[in-house]
């Protein structure tokens, strides 16, 4: 009873001791889907992070302040995502890393311009630069350039005559299948049918039965992996024969195990893959993610937000203040800063400059072999 | 008509998944007169030790001995897991307001869905190719080995169901229960081995109804059991709650409607339509389509 007291007593001091020591750290939140569907890419964005900021703090953090990691699991939803916002500015941070999905990026991003955090996420959606809130920073590229690229391919390089679109529901997947759907038509394509599945539904085949009657030669999804492995594999099954594109946020390992050996033969269109890398950032940071972790980061888009981390905390050491307007001023047409990833700058709204396409096709044995470099 | 005999296939294959998982609500509903909602939970906890069993128990072989052991060792260690569900869930509430009980049940829905995760993980897990992939294509209708075995294993399982309850003497015990808890007690049925006979026939059922959903859609999620519980739920009201055949009919009618909404409506719409369905059997026939009308005992 009387160990029971002290203990009690003891941690009650603890606590009101946290504070006073937190104050000293520069906090920086992750908002990154930790459980769920994505949770295999979330937990690739925490580990990266952590990794960083283990890496800063060893070099003596950034302007004499350690870092200390706050990780808010928004599980892929908005509401979560929501949620999480308000939490992770209530701990005090001062810029968020994440999310990797454009829906909960974009459901987060209010609170933070409000609260005036810096955010950087890898959401592709066009819509979350379209805003003008200067907190935000995408490390990726939009979705716009990327439907340039697929329709140019799918109707000039490879001469499909008709292609279907398909997406889910999300901000991101709706944003590329409509846009690449219009480039399509803008080059004289034909896109004989645009469909929408549920994500995480499993079922596709009375989606797919109906694609078969249209005869397709291209199918282009711009859906996510664990709804993309499904595709693959029940497209197959039912027989349409046509060629399969999945977008890049199908470029996850888990797309070949769902799709079994059905995906042999799938196309992938995406930025390079980490794995072939010509940096030597890259190849570092890899290696030490490998050492720590006992695997590789599970795609780019984890390696994405820890470039747009990499920037912000550039900006901090190079304006040699914490206050964000100040860095965001400073970010808004930086020089160019070697990445993992390649150069980071950013245009006026926030967008990620530059950015080039590889079409990947998968091999019999799961791996990928490139088909068209841009 | 290629089109029409496509989503019938399909509409069957998902609908004989719904009515493996439907039979566990039915049966539990017709003699304890609870809806376990636990169930749909325990079907996503077996896709998840099936997984196991071939990776731990089975060494990751792939041959047909090893399938057909994964599954029976699956459906043992469910239906263990399903009476140790009833004796600690449930029997303390026996005599309890119906409510709490329903109240443990949505409890330890949620206990098993956090153990999964805790155990296996959030991440997605993703099911071997233990079938492998042959199609058969008639004229443009393609129909794949997984789906054959789907439809004949559970087939053959609702069948020897249908005989075990209505012919044996542990069958009639089963229905004597459910007519009446007190009266078969007086006739000398021992009315909580029966209980716990029913928690091990809908638990094992439920772990091949589990196994499928892994071995056809490959990836496992371990909140994946709420949405095919919930639909598994609407097949049972659908065929008629606590009516064992009812249960068979009802999975294969929704897997059916659910087929035919999203390949002739909309797929975007297919769950709305289910629910509007599932309100419409409230109203309009709200025993279910085999359910009986029972006036209400004053």
């Amino acid at each position: 009873m009387k160990i029971g007291k002290i203990l009690l007593a003891l941690t009650a001091v603890s606590l009101l001791a946290v504070p006073a020591i937190a104050a000293d750290t520069l906090k920086v939140g992750v908002q990154a889907p930790i459980t769920g569907s994505y949770a295999n890419e979330g937990q690739g964005i925490d580990n990266g992070v952590r990794l960083l900021a283990e890496q800063i703090n060893a070099k003596g953090g950034v302007l004499g302040k350690q870092i200390e990691v706050v990780t808010c699991d928004d599980q892929g939803t908005a509401m979560a995502a929501a949620i999480c916002a308000k939490d992770l500015v209530n701990k005090g941070v001062s810029m968020v890393i994440g999310s990797y999905t454009s829906t909960c990026a974009e459901a987060a991003q209010p609170t933070y311009y409000k609260a005036g955090v810096l955010q950087t996420s890898d959401g592709t959606a066009d819509s979350l630069t379209e805003k003008g809130y200067w907190t935000f920073f995408r490390n990726s590229f939009p979705n716009s350039a990327e439907a340039a690229f697929v329709a140019n391919y799918l109707v000039k390089e490879k001469g499909y005559q008709r292609i279907v679109v398909i997406s889910d529901f999300s901000t991101y997947a709706d944003g590329l299948a409509n846009a690449t759907e219009e480039a399509i038509k803008e080059l004289g394509g034909n896109v004989v049918s645009r469909d929408k599945i549920k994500a995480d539904s499993q079922n596709f085949t009375p989606v797919l039965t109906n694609i078969k009657s249209k005869n397709p030669d291209a199918i282009f999804f711009a859906g996510y992996y664990s709804d993309g492995g499904l595709l693959r594999a029940q497209q197959k099954a039912l027989g349409i024969k046509a060629d399969f594109y999945g977008g890049d946020a199908n470029d996850n390992p888990d797309f070949v195990k769902l799709a079994g050996s059905a995906a042999e033969g799938a196309f992938i269109v995406n930025v390079p893959s980490p794995d072939v890398l010509p940096y030597d950032i890259a190849k570092s940071f890899i290696a030490d993610y490998q050492k720590k972790y006992g695997e590789m980061p599970p795609s780019i888009w984890g390696l994405m937000n820890i470039d747009g981390m990499r920037a912000i905390i550039h900006g901090i050491e190079q304006t040699k203040s914490f206050d964000t307007k100040g860095v965001a001023e400073y970010l808004h047409g930086m020089e160019p800063l070697p990445g993992i990833t390649g150069p980071i700058a950013f245009s006026k709204d926030g967008n990620r400059e530059g950015g080039a396409y590889v079409v990947k096709k998968i091999q019999a044995d799961g791996s990928y072999a490139n088909e068209f470099v841009q | 008509m290629d089109i029409f005999l496509q989503q019938l296939a399909n509409g069957l294959t998902i609908g004989s998944m719904f009515a493996l998982v439907a039979l566990g609500y039915t049966m539990v509903y017709g003699v304890m007169k609870l809806i376990n909602f636990a169930h749909g939970d325990m079907v996503a906890a077996s896709a998840f030790v099936g997984l196991t069993i071939y990776t731990q128990v089975m060494g990751q072989a792939t041959s047909l001995v090893a399938v057909i052991a994964i599954f029976l060792l699956t459906a043992l260690s469910m239906a263990v897991v399903g009476i140790l569900l009833e004796r600690i869930a449930y029997r303390p509430l026996r005599e309890a307001p119906r409510l709490s009980a329903v109240v443990s049940a949505l409890g330890a829905s949620l206990v098993i869905q956090n153990g999964i995760m805790l155990i296996w993980g959030p991440r997605m897990r993703i099911f071997p190719e233990l079938v492998p992939q042959v199609y058969w294509d008639f004229g443009g209708v393609v129909i794949s080995l997984i789906q054959v075995i789907i439809l004949a294993l559970s087939l053959i399982l609702m069948v020897a169901l249908y005989l075990f309850v209505e012919k044996t003497r542990m069958g009639a015990a089963i229905r004597a229960s459910s007519i009446d808890q007190d009266a078969a007690r007086l006739m000398g049925i021992n009315v909580n081995n029966v209980i716990a006979l029913i928690f091990i026939i809908g638990s094992s059922l439920g772990a091949v109804g589990g196994l499928f959903i892994g071995l056809y859609y490959r990836g496992i999620t371990f909140n994946m059991g709420w949405q095919y519980g919930l639909y598994a739920f609407i097949a049972a009201i659908l065929g008629g709650i606590g009516n064992i055949p009812g249960a068979m009919l009802g999975g294969m009618l929704l897997g059916l409607f659910n087929a035919f909404i999203a390949g002739y409506v909309s797929s975007t719409w297919a769950d709305a339509f289910t629910f509007i369905l599932l309100i419409l059997i409230l109203i309009v026939r709200p025993t279910g389509i085999l359910g009986e009308r029972v006036a209400e005992k004053v």
